[in-house]
């Protein structure tokens, strides 16, 4: 498959307007205008091509899209661009936005068009301070042509588009959170329902969708559903996509394939990871970032990177984050790294996350320094057990527990040994002295 | 053309009147509910009881605690129930085994950094979390790790009547939320995150709103406790009584919290039209004063000494100087002073007796106070007056009769009463004032009831020892005209008695009235004799339910 999301990145210039119109971009934003296309024909096309979210849950676009109430009761209606991109091992907005931001402006630009929208943000995390700097100049080429602003190249349809920097919180990039920060307030998430499209932001219905979706709506626009729909494993997981390789591997990196990719392809494959480093086996594979169950290197054997392939192996494919595991890597220290990322990054309002992920991220702490129980693995999976499932508002414990919960169940042999032998099974630490307790 | 006729249309049967309740099914038992309710309110409606800490009826709905989890037929995951929607059909399931299991994942969650100090924490027997943890949580936890400490944030004053303990915090909010969405101040907020969140003022300032003390009632757990009443005594020791706010004229209904004839603090009742479920801390810290005497005994003054002598006698001394008066002079040489901090019933006692004799002078004051402020259910109520009664008193006839004159008159010198009989030293400010004393003091004999000194008593012929507000019955009408009950939480120590009780022996040794009345056969004869007073609901009078710190509601109330 031919680049298409990263089609411009490499070019000198990418990021300017000039380069970008050069291009063909904005074509498709022209092309909505001139063509005289509604909102409704633009959602239509969207759902035709059978887009889903890049942010994680997969959720198709345009049925999202037409969650938002026909009579909004004289509210506006918002459309946040997620650029909170925080899941751990993820960073394929940040290219698109730092490599290609008119891309991304274009597509909040058309999809702000589709639901009706006149108020737009980019909601960008604080730590992406190069990105907001960039997208803010984007912006404001995009207003001095005339692409952004009142009364757009004569049309009724006005839109204003503004960069808003996050504090830096995971959880804020969750959607309630996000709108919720957004607002000015803590970032925690909210109650649902209300969903953000009845009630979302300033109590207004509204839109989250992810950078790398909104950029997906520019090529939706500009070569047609069909197109876009026929790129990708089956029907139900269409168009190109972006995977963030990271971990041992010898070339880790963001690649766009059509979505579908075998996971063993993208480890690898010659475009791609271009195999393990120096050599070493596979133990793990974390295909969706850090809130993703670990597959084991039997799990990877047919597994095609797509929101059902990864589904179909227990795990998930979410924001594409693919976290490579070679052999010499102590499990447990392992999940201890992604408990205690959840434990500083839980927002503190339901009991059994804000009490549970720092238990979590202790007991984990105490197996790995060599002063593990027997009875800490049960302990573990039962910790894990009563944080999930309903017992919180929002779905960040259930992401909590995916890293130590599948790393106790897949590699239960390896907690043992950690517990019995006080010290690792593999990597630096496996020969140190054993510590006394 | 048709041959046939359409037959005539039945009228339509009326549709079937709107329901405003729903069928809620509890554990299989169909419950007819209110619609408005929250699922917590309605199951405790139905009987059911669902444990929760951060649920508080008058505040926002947040769902953090997931303490109230239940099942909801239809749904694959554990449901809070606070946030769970009432409708028609709903079916909740309270008692099943992942029920039990969720509720007692929560409590151990709670518990893993909650010191586990009852013995000597003082939210020990009004504690949710205790309550709470007795009936849903496990005996023991395999929680093994060092527990959370908040250094310099342990056992802090947060405000001049709130001490903060953040080590005890269960982070359920109810005090964030009473200082935003009640008081209207906010300034409680979480601060960090996670495991290390912790509430405390925005900007280190002070916890300071009028009604302060109520976040620490909101408090389900030690966290927030009240400076005045903290380690003064043990609550299960502490009998409750309803009782009525003696600060000013809203009428706020409380409860003595009393021991062994000492009271240790207010709290609110419960009563949405009036307080709903606040006190103000004006109001809440007068509870202690209740407690402060230094009249216990009948003194009488001649030729300059103080004597001593029993209430009898001295109530007959009184009697017989009335009497000497009204054989010289007539009845209009006496004037009778009720009080704004006295119950309708010592007013009524008064007035009758003032009547008997035939004596126009009569008259009640009230200061002006600073406005006390308040949150009903219908809205923000604002009391002017520093007493309890003066509406009723006024309602009870004490106001100048035909011909008389009231205080105004006497302390002005344009009237000069022979015989002055105060029902309550403690009237006004004007008690208090040497130059209305020394007015009051021109009269020949000037008798008071009184239970602390000040510059009347000082001056007077004759003191009586009075009861406090926690030694006697009565009823107090508010600003709105609600005739409410306080309650005798103890009796007085002999020989003080209650003002009504005074009142009536010297009614009786005036010739009027029967020895054996109480308050509520005074009551009685209100109703039949005081016009607006005979068709007063039970309910009115009896005012609010009984609280306790810490939870919304006791003995089943909403």
């Amino acid at each position: 498959m031919d680049p298409v999301l990263t089609a411009r990145i490499a070019k000198p210039g990418s990021r300017g307007i000039d380069g970008y119109v050069a291009d063909g971009g904005y074509g498709a934003w022209k092309k909505v205008l001139s063509e005289g296309w509604t909102p409704e024909r633009l959602t239509e096309e969207v759902k035709k091509s059978g887009l889903r979210g890049r942010g994680g849950a997969g959720f198709p676009t345009g049925v999202k899209w037409g969650f938002i109430p026909k009579d909004t009761k004289g509210k506006p209606v918002y459309l946040l661009c997620n650029a909170d991109e925080s899941e751990p091992g993820t960073f394929k907005d940040r290219l698109l936005m730092e490599k290609d931001p008119h891309q991304v402006v274009e597509g909040v630009i058309l999809s702000a068009y589709a639901i009706k929208c006149r108020d737009a943000y980019i909601y960008i995390r604080g730590e992406f301070y190069d990105g907001a700097r960039i997208l803010e100049a984007a912006v404001a080429e995009a207003y001095a042509q005339g692409l952004l602003g009142e009364k757009i190249f004569g049309s009724a349809y006005s839109l204003d588009l503004t960069v808003h920097r996050g504090a830096g919180a995971y959880i804020c990039g969750e959607e309630t959170g996000l709108i919720e920060s957004l607002e000015g307030k803590r970032g925690q998430p909210r109650i649902k329902p209300p969903f953000p499209a009845v009630s979302g932001v300033f109590g207004a219905p509204t839109i989250v969708n992810n950078v790398e979706t909104l950029a997906c709506v520019v090529h939706i626009v500009n070569r047609g559903a069909e197109w876009f729909a026929k790129i990708g494993r089956n029907e139900k997981n269409t168009g190109p996509k972006l995977y963030c390789l990271s971990g041992q591997v010898n070339r880790p990196g963001v690649y766009e394939a059509a979505l579908g990719l075998q996971l063993k392809d993208l480890i690898f494959g010659d475009a791609y990871g271009r195999g393990m480093k120096d050599g070493r086996k596979v133990k793990a594979v974390i295909p969706g970032g850090a809130s993703a169950n670990m597959l084991t290197a039997a799990e990877i054997e047919d597994c095609p990177l797509d929101f059902d392939g990864v589904a179909a192996k227990g795990s998930m494919l979410g924001s594409a984050a693919i976290i490579v595991m070679n052999e010499d890597t102590c499990i447990v220290d392992a999940a201890r790294n992604l408990s205690k990322f959840f434990s500083h990054e839980s927002c503190g309002q339901c009991t059994p996350c804000r009490e549970g992920t720092p238990w979590l991220h202790k007991v984990l702490d105490r197996i790995e320094e060599g002063a593990g129980r027997p009875e800490d693995i049960a302990l573990l999976e039962r910790i894990c057990n009563q944080m999930a499932n309903g017992m919180t508002i929002c779905v960040f414990a259930d992401a909590a527990i995916a890293g130590p919960l599948s790393s106790v169940k897949k590699f239960a042999d390896e907690y043992r040994h950690h517990v019995e032998n006080k010290r690792c099974l593999v990597g630096p630490r496996a020969e140190a002295a054993a510590v006394t307790v | 053309m048709s041959a046939n006729p359409e037959p005539p249309k039945a009228p339509a049967p009326p549709p079937p009147p709107a329901k405003d309740t729903f069928t809620v099914i509890f554990d299989g038992r169909p419950v007819e509910v209110p619609k408005n309710l929250n699922l917590i309110d309605a199951a405790k409606l139905a009987g059911v009881e669902i444990p929760h800490f951060c649920y508080h009826p008058r505040l926002s709905v947040v769902g953090q605690c997931r303490m109230c989890l239940v099942e909801i037929e239809g749904m694959p995951k554990i449901q809070a129930a606070c946030t769970t929607p009432l409708k028609d059909g709903l079916s909740v399931k309270t008692t099943t085994e992942k029920v039990r299991s969720s509720r007692a994942a929560t409590m151990e969650f709670l518990l893993i950094n909650h010191p586990l100090d009852c013995p000597i924490c003082d939210q020990a027997g009004e504690c949710t979390l205790q309550d709470n943890s007795f009936g849903y949580g496990q005996q023991l936890s395999e929680y093994d790790e060092a527990k959370r400490q908040y250094p310099t944030f342990d056992r802090t004053p947060i405000g001049p009547n709130v001490i903060a303990d953040m080590t005890r915090c269960i982070q359920c909010t109810r005090c964030i939320r009473f200082c935003q969405e009640i008081a209207g101040t906010s300034e409680l907020t979480f601060l960090d995150r996670g495991g290390r969140t912790l509430v405390w003022t925005h900007d280190g300032g002070p916890l300071a709103n009028e009604w302060s003390a109520c976040a620490a009632d909101v408090c389900p757990v030690g966290a927030l406790t009240v400076r005045q009443f903290r380690f003064r005594s043990r609550v299960w020791y502490l009998q409750k009584t309803p009782s009525i706010c003696p600060g000013c004229n809203i009428g706020c209904n409380n409860s003595i919290e009393a021991r062994e004839n000492v009271v240790y603090r207010f709290l609110p009742r419960l009563n949405p039209d009036v307080n709903d479920y606040w006190l103000c801390d004006h109001g809440r810290f007068l509870s202690e004063s209740l407690n402060l005497r230094d009249v216990s005994k009948a003194t009488w003054r001649e030729a300059g000494a103080v004597r001593d002598l029993p209430v009898p006698a001295a109530v007959d001394r009184i009697a017989a100087e009335i009497r000497g008066a009204i054989e010289t002079k007539g009845a209009a040489s006496i004037f009778f002073l009720g009080s704004a901090h006295l119950s309708n019933e010592e007013n009524f006692l008064l007035r009758k007796l003032a009547d008997h004799l035939g004596c126009p002078n009569r008259d009640v004051v009230v200061d002006r106070g600073k406005p006390r402020k308040i949150k009903s259910q219908k809205g923000w109520i604002t009391g002017e007056e520093a007493a309890p009664n003066f509406r009723g008193a006024r309602e009870m006839g004490l106001t100048p009769g035909r011909g008389g004159y009231g205080l105004e008159a006497v302390l002005s010198g344009k009237s000069a009463p022979d015989v002055v009989i105060a029902a309550d030293a403690e009237f006004g400010a004007a008690a208090d004032d040497p130059a209305a004393v020394a007015a009051l003091r021109k009269a020949k004999f000037l008798a008071v009831a009184a239970r602390r000194s000040n510059a009347l008593t000082r001056a007077a012929d004759v003191v009586l020892p009075a009861a406090s507000l926690a030694e006697k019955d009565g009823t107090f009408t508010n600003l709105q005209g609600r005739a409410q009950k306080f309650e005798r939480a103890f009796l007085s120590k002999p020989p003080v008695r209650a003002h009504w009780e005074l009142l009536l022996l010297l009614a009786t040794a005036l010739g009027w009235g029967d020895p054996d009345w109480t308050p509520a056969e005074l009551r009685a004869r209100i109703a039949e004799e005081v016009p607006g007073y005979g068709d007063r609901p039970e309910s009115e009078l009896d005012g609010g339910r009984l609280l306790k710190k810490g939870d919304f509601a006791w003995k089943g109330a909403l």
